[in-house]
């Protein structure tokens, strides 16, 4: 018997040999990836906040690591694209501007963000700008020009590097208020561009509910011949005549984001039987509108969008307050409470405001323009979308570029649909599409923006760039 | 942030095995089998027929018993729909079906007892954690034993008949993720496991018109594996309103072990070669749908159901063996497998598809009482690419290789 488990043991030993000889599955085909007619030498995006990586309301380093420049850039690397350098925050002021964070839920299962105010890149040496603190610096020769918070109207104006915080971070000191957007980003000469510019044009109207800051001269809606010069000139000086070639994008529907449509359909359920409409202030001056409970849009019914900002002050519903008109007081003056007074008198008058009535039911009292986009204001915000949309396209096909439609994308999405497992809808915070803000995507959103870029970009020239797996990109952090 | 971003781009290096034949059913129940491409259901070879066909137990000259293991060494590469180019392949822990058979009958009487413990069914993949259908799978182990006692009586030197009665016992562990995401980062996920049980029976019957043909039928029941209780584990962020949604502890669940009819034919041109002919069908429309029932909510529903809808297969097998001395035996084979799994329900437990396998063995016989078994399968199935729309698997291509070397011992009395 010894003999034989010697055998045994041997015949064994020889089996397993084939164990290590190679044994690996193999595809017929290998991948084939090519760059086509595109030159990824010297790509540079060009846009707002989308561009930059903004997410949960702020701008911060996790956010710009996973914008979609540098997903895309990411991907050109892998036919012949080069560096790509981004205005990254340090890591030891990695949470940028500040964001939110969600915190957790309230016994309602309402969410509760908090902001995150530890390793700013907030610069408290110097006096703010009209648009916000300042921002630690990072000039030189940058790729992902991503400005949040800037328009196309903005993009020709040199004034705006004293405006806006987060320009004026990409520019020496020199430059501050003299240079104009388009001008800095012309002057990269890119090889491969992307543009996705114009949301802004519309979007501060809409997410202001449609009211106009008489001191902010981006705060309303471009003009389209405005927008038709502008944006024909940046789009012609980074193609140097199809020298470059590249993508553009249009502008999603604003309608389409969970910024505008979370808070309705929870509100009209809320209502009382015995409350059938509301009344509201619209556009920037002292007018009312009625809006009846069947004009809160849900889904795809009504029209009314409330904001997921008016979610502090629908609470407040019948009672005779005035604290929405106090926080915009005290936000304006914070530390001067004569000032304040000031404003808060400015504002009860100029709206005509009896705030011992009844808020949100009582003409008196109405609710805030910034808090309701009605009807009317839609109107605005549509005709105005689709021409820019129009516009963006034409230019595209003048420059020979590719065109990422946005607007349709973001339209298609409005019905969840399921990728590898995972459900995908416009739901705020569940949805894993939309970040805290509930305008800007997550970096999963990101990098489903780039990979239908990337298939734009390889339908229009021909090119083989490979997509990215959005699996590996964070949704909405869940405490 | 940007080594990790990085990091991430690199692709996953995951680990993967998988059941060697159709579905999850492993076709290794006999050594000498396994040599000559699984077939061997028209011939009284050893006391494998216990599995193969009980009708012929009764007509092998001598009781035994049998030992054999096989290593199967499984690998599975994926890759992403284009324009997505991410890949994932690699090495899996390796598997071991075995078989045991023992045969007790006196030697003039015309019945046989035997009993055999074997391994049809088993699953073992493993995706891990990282890739991109770890929401549809991270890793299933589907491990059955079935123990199958059996009656074998020769009617006549030309007729045989025999029937086994199946206790199977097993159990399945499934890991998935959870598409949720912590502030710090790690992804939720969920384990169930439990243990399955099930029963079944095993007919056959054995004729030999001539000296030179034999022919064999037989059906193996469906087993209805039952798992009764099983264990369900979340691994969630904390906040209690996420609990709240996924509160289930423990799941039912039952996976059915298809019904198999296998006609064999075996041929004899001399005394020393043997060829033999099998067609087995395999009734895996009986695998509807993989169903968990839970004893409490899940995301609001009390059961999760993704839908399977095997299709019957056929399977074609020939082998041939050839004594070229007393105590040297060779043997080679060839098997055809179709897939069950229909266009659109792709799964990532079971990336199958149509398979080819070639074997070889061969028999030492180290003395009159003592056999020894050794056998090598490779499996090869086609490249399938499958957008995974009904069964809500994993969209894209799938390629699966196998290697199985396996040894047998034998000793008679």
């Amino acid at each position: 018997m010894k003999n034989i488990f010697y055998r045994l043991g041997a015949a064994a030993l020889l089996s397993t040999a084939f164990l290590f000889s190679g044994c690996e599955p193999e595809f017929e085909e290998d991948i084939t990836l090519s760059k086509g007619p595109l030159d990824f030498s010297k790509y540079v995006s060009v846009g707002n906040s989308l561009t930059a990586g903004y997410q949960d309301n702020g701008l911060y380093l996790e956010g710009q690591v996973f914008s979609y420049p540098n997903i895309l850039a990411n991907q050109f690397s892998f036919v012949g694209g080069g560096q790509f350098v981004q205005p990254l925050f340090t890591q030891a002021q990695a949470n940028g501007s500040g964001y939110l964070r969600l915190g957790g839920f309230s016994s309602t299962g309402a969410p509760i963000l908090a902001p995150v105010t530890t390793n700013l890149a907030v610069r408290t040496d110097v006096a703010p700008l009209p648009g916000g603190r300042r921002l630690t610096k990072f000039t030189g020769a940058i790729q992902n020009w991503g400005v949040p918070g800037i328009s196309v109207l903005a993009s020709a104006v040199p004034q705006y590097g004293g405006v806006n915080p987060y320009f004026e971070r990409l520019l020496s000191d020199a430059e501050v208020g003299q240079v104009s957007y388009v001008q800095k980003v012309v002057a990269t000469q890119p090889t491969f561009f992307s543009l996705w510019l114009g949301n802004n044009d519309v979007l501060g109207y809409a997410t202001a509910g449609g009211v106009v800051d008489p001191a902010n001269p981006f705060g309303g809606i471009t003009p389209t011949a405005t927008f038709n010069a502008i944006y024909s000139q940046l789009a012609a000086g980074l193609s140097r005549n199809k020298a470059a070639k590249g993508i553009v994008a249009t502008i999603p529907d604003v309608r389409s984001v969970p910024f505008f449509t979370t808070v309705g359909p929870t509100f009209k359920a809320g209502l009382p039987a015995a409350v059938p409409a509301v009344v509201a202030l619209t556009k920037s001056a002292a007018n009312r509108t009625v809006i009846a409970k069947n004009d809160i849009r849900v889904g795809s019914t009504g029209s009314a969008l409330f904001t997921l900002t008016s979610t502090a002050y629908l609470g407040l519903l019948g009672q005779p307050t005035g604290r929405y008109w106090r926080d915009q007081a005290k936000a304006k003056y914070p530390s001067d409470a004569a000032a304040m007074d000031q404003e808060l008198k400015r504002l009860l008058q100029n709206y005509q405001l009896d705030t011992t009535k009844m808020f949100g039911l009582s003409a008196e009292n109405p609710l805030p323009s910034a808090l309701v986009l009605d009807a009317e204001e839609q109107a605005e915000i549509q005709a105005a979308t689709t021409e820019y949309n129009n516009i963006i396209k034409n230019v595209a096909a003048a420059n020979d570029l590719a065109v990422f439609d946005a607007f349709t994308f973001f339209n298609s999405i409005q019905t969840p649909y399921s990728m590898n497992g995972v459900t995908y809808s416009p739901a705020f915070i569940t949805g894993n599409l939309f970040s805290l803000d509930g305008v800007h995507p997550t970096p999963r959103g990101y990098a489903i923006i780039a990979n239908e870029m990337i298939k734009a970009i390889n339908a229009k020239y021909g090119s083989s760039v490979p997509t990215i797996d959005v699996t590996q990109f964070r949704a909405v952090l869940i405490p | 942030m940007k080594s990790k971003f990085l990091a991430l781009l690199g692709s996953a290096v995951l680990s993967a095995g998988v059941a060697q034949a159709g579905g999850f059913q492993a076709n290794l129940q006999g050594q000498k089998q396994i040599g000559m491409g699984h077939a061997g259901t028209g011939l009284a070879l050893d006391q494998s027929s216990i599995f193969f066909n009980p009708g012929a137990l009764a007509h092998l000259r001598q009781n035994g018993i049998q030992l054999g293991v096989s290593a199967l060494n499984a690998k599975i590469a994926y890759r992403e729909p284009s324009p997505g180019f991410s890949e994932s392949t690699t090495d899996n822990p390796i598997s071991t079906p075995f078989q045991v058979y023992a045969s007790f009958g006196k030697e003039e009487s015309p019945l046989r007892f035997g009993i055999g413990v074997y391994t049809p069914f088993g699953s073992s993949v493993n995706w891990g954690n990282q890739w991109q259908g770890r929401y549809g799978l991270n890793e299933l182990t589907l491990k059955t034993i079935f123990i199958q006692p059996t009656i074998s009586y020769r009617i006549s030197e030309k007729l045989g008949v025999g029937a086994g009665f199946v206790y199977s016992t097993g159990s399945v562990n499934l890991q998935r993720s959870i598409p949720l995401t912590d502030a710090s980062y790690n992804e939720a996920g969920v384990e169930l496991d439990g243990s399955a049980s099930g029963f079944g029976f095993n007919l056959g019957v054995f004729f030999q018109p001539t000296e030179k043909l034999s022919l064999g039928l037989t059906y193996r029941s469906k087993v209805e594996m039952e798992v009764k209780d099983g264990d369900v584990t979340f691994m969630l962020p904390t906040s209690p309103l996420v609990a709240g949604q996924f509160q289930a502890t423990q799941f039912d669940a039952s996976l059915p072990m298809p019904a198999n009819i296998t006609l064999g034919i075996g041929f004899k041109p001399t005394e020393a070669l043997t060829f033999a002919v099998d067609v087995q069908r395999v009734e895996w429309s009986a695998y509807k749908s993989l169903r968990f029932d839970y004893n409490a909510g899940v995301r609001g529903e009390t059961f999760s159901e993704s839908p399977r809808n095997y299709e019957d297969v056929f399977i074609y097998r020939v082998g041939a063996q050839y004594k070229v001395s007393d105590i040297f035996t060779v043997r080679a084979g060839a098997y055809y497998d179709n897939s069950p799994v229909q266009e659109g329900y792709l799964t990532p437990e079971t990336p199958d598809s149509d398979s080819r396998g070639v074997s070889g063995g061969l028999t030492l016989a180290l003395s009159d009482k003592v056999d020894l078994d050794a056998s090598f399968l490779y499996i090869n199935k086609k490249e399938r690419t499958d957008d995974a729309s009904k069964s809500g698997g994993v969209a894209g291509t799938f390629k699966s290789v196998a290697y199985i070397p396996g040894v047998g011992i034998n000793y008679k009395f």
